[in-house]
């Protein structure tokens, strides 16, 4: 029983010793030279501009939300596809339901006004 | 007619409470007095009529029976015996008294006064005719509402503390009640007490002896907080002294004899063999209780709180002759209840028509009354007679049947229950003195009105029971006769003969 | 696979009217701009639609989606309670909205979605469904106890509530979790079969422990009840109407379920934990009762010792101590809403009037609402000719069958305590002198209504228990 996770074992062991081995060698045998350009925040290449611990509008935290709602609910969709042949119209019909409920979301923070960008 | 006859019981039990609902209506406060009273008497003449009707020399009359709830089987299932017959009368003789005593006392609140007075005599009706013991239960816990808010709302000064230290005394008694009926019902699957008595006498049920002490103990003490037997007597003095008038009337009246009457209907006949086992020990603290109560009483500057301690003793002495275990002694316990609610009764009415004279209760603000108020003091000095047993008024025929009954069954008991009877002379007396003789020390005491119209028919009425019962106690001794036998017969098999008896010529027994 | 057929949906037809209704009233709220009431009206109607809805299932009763639902006697019992106690909570929260100037559309679908949580808990035979509609429920209370979001108790009450709901949550899928562990199914049916040879005594225990956990705090039964005064007193007063009855109906449901259903027999220590759990919960419930003078926190601990009653009757188990648990429970909801709701009305603008003192003489002002606040408490103590003293004698006397005599002298001796300070708020509206504190304003019709209809029940079942009892005892229990 307990033989079965000796696989899983010897990976966990494989894996820290890979990336413990690979930091630790670049630590201990890596040069150090450090300069102004090398020690400032890496950003997509480009020049950081102004402070990173900046106000964000609410909106961004709002869209966030509703991004990730409906992202998750989107999720449904796939194991809905994979036996779809099996559920015939029935599971045609369901989702069809199930899409009309997520709209009905989607209507209802509309009208709240959660996607007017300019309040 | 016949209708009336066939259903006696649930009309007198609902008669009043049909009264509350009427009252609830109306509005001014003369016509709910009115009513309150109209609806009371009626109670009295249908009382007055089941006690004439009321055949002597059988068991359980007028006997009402169907489902009340299928399952469990809970019945509606109402009776009457000698023993409840004459608890009913003094109940309904004692709820118009209270309408009367409360006519000028009570100007706040009036409706719900009265409809409380008359809820709470349908809970003491039920109380009496209940033969199943759910419904009994019902009954004891629905009463409690009505009292509560008497006290609470119309009492004296503590009357709060009063009034919550009453309901959770009872309280607890009863929870332990609860207890004791829902085992019984796990052992006979009936509420029903006939039932449950018939399986108990029979053997059909067995209940082991450790079980039957528990079982007495839970109902013992329900009712022991009731009556109130020392020790658990500290709710009574706060209750009545807060109580308004009419609330103190019904209190001492028959509230407490609740607890008596559960005692006998209940304690001794489910629960014969505990009941003898403890009888010393309920004895002693019956005879500490008439004792120490009527010791209290003599120091008590407050007139109400005197009349509350003279209550413990006299309660002492009912529960003394019960557990005498013989029917001199249960017949003169009955008998003292009745006694004790009419004596008490009248003179909770009296301290009540003082206080509503003077606005306080402390003997001290009086003194000298009796050359003011000649009529108000020649009725006290009758009532206090009666209170104390004075031969050819009620008080006597009780109290020397109970100490006669409790003398056969142990010596020292009766003697020690004689010196009782002094010290409730002694401080009866000494308190009359201290109020209406003498000369008059106060001015205020010098202009008090005297007995108008209604405070002497109400007195004339109490006066009236007093001396009937006390010159002519057969027809109540005669109706109570098969419902004592039946309790000795439970408990002390051949416990000697009727209490009638003695009054018949010359036929005295052993 | 489970080929679906028409019947199932019928089986759930109720949740589904009710989800409808919510989600309409949820999309017409932006729309809704001035009479916001209307929306309230309208999932009135959702909730009487569902209830006729019962009617049709109760035709067509059995297992409903691959036996995770079932439409029985249990479950729609369970079904038509929150429905009558959302109806009964919408009738009293739709002045108080707009009293307290918090009147959103929103309010009205969550309470909505909560009772279809409710529901499903209730109705439910498959772990996993359980708890699917334990979030449902949760999920919408925890916004409704947040609903004043002005209001900083509000506030406090709505994360208290979700940080401990989340954490009982927890706890109950970990139990899930061990459960399907050992036996390789969440259906409760299945586990019963199953329950002969169960291995690992010890983990089944453990996660039977587990399930209990998450339970309790939803009961809130001691030791796990700290969150429940705070959250009551808190949440908006007709939030705590609901939140006192309806979760805790179904958690107790999913109590009978597992406890006296698939998993009993499963030795002494489901049946110590019940003990004493009753038992702590009774006591603690009933002692810090007695120290409070805020009215919705009183009757929060007293809520804390009703449940601890109803424990009483788990403990007992049979056929009759189930019996005994749903009536305690009917009677238990309409005793506390009529009371929750009275209250929220009786406080006034902002519930700033919610202390005991505040009571005082309001027979003398008021004398209808304090007659019925009256008849509320003395049936929540249990004096006879109310439903409260059907209900604790049911449950004492099938835990007096069970031979619990023990257990039936404590919980006796507590709800003597109970009186006490049931009584205090009578004893100031009755017997206090001076001017009131609470709200004079007329009671609403709808409040009106709803108060009326409790206290009508009250009596009906205090009086003639009969009927109910009877439809009680055909009910078939879940594992027996």
């Amino acid at each position: 029983m307990l033989q079965d996770y000796i696989p899983v074992l010897v990976q966990l062991i494989a894996v820290v010793a890979v990336a413990g081995g690979i930091l630790g060698a670049s630590a201990l045998v890596g040069k150090k030279r450090p300069t102004r350009e090398k020690l400032s925040p890496y950003e997509c290449g480009s020049v950081p501009v102004g402070n990173a611990r900046e106000r964000f509008s609410i909106s961004f935290y709002l869209v966030g939300m509703l991004f990730i709602l409906f992202d998750v609910e989107a999720v449904f969709l796939y194991p809905w596809a994979v036996v779809y042949k099996s559920l015939k119209w029935f599971g045609f019909i369901e989702m069809f339901v199930y899409i009309a409920i997520l709209l009905a979301g989607y209507l209802y923070l509309w009208k709240k006004g959660a996607l007017d960008w300019s309040r | 007619m016949s209708w009336l006859t066939a259903h006696l019981l649930t009309v007198i039990i609902f008669l009043p409470l049909a009264g509350a609902i009427v009252l609830s209506f109306l509005r001014r406060p003369p016509s709910l007095r009115w009513a309150a009273l109209i609806f009371s008497l009626l109670t009295l003449a249908l009382a007055v009529g089941l006690f004439v009707r009321f055949r002597p020399g059988e068991g359980m009359q007028f006997g009402e029976n169907r489902p009340w709830i299928a399952s469990p089987p809970i019945r509606y299932h109402l009776g009457v015996d000698g023993l409840s017959v004459i608890l009913i009368l003094l109940t309904a003789f004692l709820t118009p008294l209270g309408v009367l005593v409360s006519w000028t006392g009570i100007t706040r609140r009036v409706k719900e006064f009265h409809v409380f007075l008359l809820a709470l005599e349908t809970g003491m009706m039920g109380v009496f005719c209940s033969l199943d013991l759910f419904l009994f239960f019902v009954f004891w816990e629905a009463m409690l509402i009505p009292m509560y808010f008497l006290i609470g709302v119309w009492g004296h000064e503590r009357r709060v503390y009063a009034a919550i230290k009453f309901i959770l005394y009872t309280m607890i008694g009863s929870a332990l009640m609860l207890v004791g009926i829902l085992f019984l019902y796990e052992k006979t699957g009936t509420f029903d007490f006939t039932q449950i008595l018939a399986a108990l006498s029979s053997g059909a049920l067995a209940v082991s002896p450790a079980a039957e002490k528990w079982l007495f103990w839970a109902f013992f003490i329900a009712f022991a907080i009731k009556v109130p037997i020392f020790p658990l007597h500290t709710w009574l003095p706060d209750a009545h002294t807060e109580a308004p008038a009419a609330g103190s009337v019904i209190l001492a009246g028959v509230l407490l004899k609740m607890g008596t009457y559960g005692i006998l209907r209940f304690c001794l006949p489910l629960f014969p063999n505990a009941a003898r086992e403890f009888a010393l020990l309920v004895s002693v603290l019956a005879v500490i209780g008439i004792i120490y109560g009527s010791l209290v009483s003599m120091v008590q500057p407050d007139l109400k709180r005197l009349v509350a301690y003279s209550s413990v003793a006299h309660l002492g002495f009912v529960v003394l002759g019960i557990f005498a275990f013989n029917r001199i002694g249960i017949e003169g316990a009955i008998y003292q209840m009745a006694n004790h609610g009419v004596s008490t009764g009248a003179l909770f009415v009296l301290v009540g028509l003082l206080y509503d004279r003077r606005h306080t209760r402390l003997i001290r603000e009086f003194g000298g009354l009796a050359h003011t108020i000649p009529v108000f003091s020649a009725f006290f000095m009758i009532v206090t007679l009666s209170s104390l047993g004075l031969p050819s008024l009620n008080g006597f025929v009780g109290e020397f049947l109970i100490i006669l009954g409790a003398f056969r069954a142990r010596a020292a008991f009766g003697a020690l229950a004689a010196v009782g009877v002094i010290l409730a002379a002694v401080y009866l007396l000494w308190m009359y003195q201290r109020v209406f003789l003498g000369q008059i020390t106060r001015d205020e005491n010098r202009t008090l009105p005297d007995c108008n119209g209604r405070e002497k028919i109400m007195l004339l009425a109490a006066v009236g029971a007093m001396i009937l019962m006390g010159v002519y106690p057969q027809p109540f001794l005669r109706r109570m006769d098969v419902a004592a036998a039946q309790v000795v017969e439970r408990v002390a098999p051949g416990g000697g003969s009727a209490a009638r008896a003695l009054w018949s010529a010359g036929e005295r027994s052993r | 696979m489970m080929a679906f057929q028409s019947v199932d949906t019928i089986r759930i037809l109720p949740e589904i009217i009710l989800s409808a209704f919510a989600i309409l009233v949820m999309v017409l709220e932006p729309w809704v701009a001035a009479r916001k009431s209307a929306l309230g009206w309208l999932s009135l109607a959702g909730v009487i639609a569902a209830a006729l809805a019962t009617l049709k299932t109760a035709g067509s009763p059995g297992l409903a989606f691959g036996g995770s639902v079932s439409a029985d006697g249990f479950s729609l019992f369970f079904v038509d309670l929150f429905l009558a106690i959302a109806a009964l909570c919408l009738l009293g929260s739709i002045h108080y909205l707009e009293r307290d100037r918090v009147h959103h559309g929103e309010y009205y679908a969550l309470i909505l979605l909560a009772t279809v949580g409710a529901c499903f808990m209730a109705a439910s035979t498959d772990l996993i469904m359980i708890f699917i509609g334990l979030e449902i429920s949760s999920i919408s209370t925890y916004i409704l106890a947040g609903f004043k979001r002005q209001e900083l108790a509000s506030n406090e009450a709505s994360l208290k509530y979700f940080l401990l709901g989340s954490f009982a949550t927890a706890f109950f899928l970990y139990g899930v979790a061990l459960v399907y562990g050992l036996t390789g199914t969440t259906n409760l049916l299945r586990l019963r079969e199953q329950a002969g040879g169960s291995p690992g005594a010890a983990l089944a225990a453990l996660a039977l422990i587990l399930m209990f956990v998450g339970l309790a705090f939803k009961v809130s039964s001691a030791p796990f009840q700290v969150w429940t005064p705070d959250v009551y007193q808190g949440a908006p007063a007709p939030v705590t109407a609901f939140l006192s009855t309806a979760p805790k109906a179904a958690a107790f449901a999913v109590l009978l379920r597992i406890f006296a259903g698939s998993l009993a027999g499963s030795g002494p220590v489901s049946f110590w934990v019940l003990w004493i759990s009753a038992v702590l919960t009774m006591t603690v419930g009933n002692l810090a009762a007695i120290w409070q003078s805020n009215v919705k926190r009183l009757l929060a601990y007293s809520s804390i010792a009703h449940a601890g009653y109803v424990l009483v009757g788990i403990t007992a188990g049979g056929a009759e101590g189930v019996s005994s648990v749903l009536f305690y429970l009917a009677g238990y909801a309409l005793m506390n809403v009529g009371a929750f709701i009275l209250v929220a009305h009786l406080a006034g603008r902002g519930e700033r009037r919610v202390d005991v003192a505040d009571y005082t003489a309001l027979a003398a002002a008021r004398p209808s609402a304090a007659a019925l606040l009256t008849v509320f408490l003395v049936s929540l103590a249990g004096f006879p000719g109310t439903v409260g003293f059907f209900a604790k004698f049911y449950v004492f006397r099938a835990a007096v069958h069970a031979h619990l005599i023990g257990l039936v002298t404590i919980a006796l001796l507590n709800s003597v305590v109970s009186v006490y300070y049931y009584l205090k708020i009578v004893v100031a509206m009755y017997m206090g002198e001076g001017e009131t504190g609470v709200s004079a304003a007329a009671m609403p019709n709808a409040l009106r209504a709803a108060v009326v209809l409790s206290v009508a029940g009250i009596f009906y079942l205090g009086l003639y228990p009969a009927p109910l009892l009877a439809a009680l005892a055909r009910i078939p229990k879940p594992g027996l």
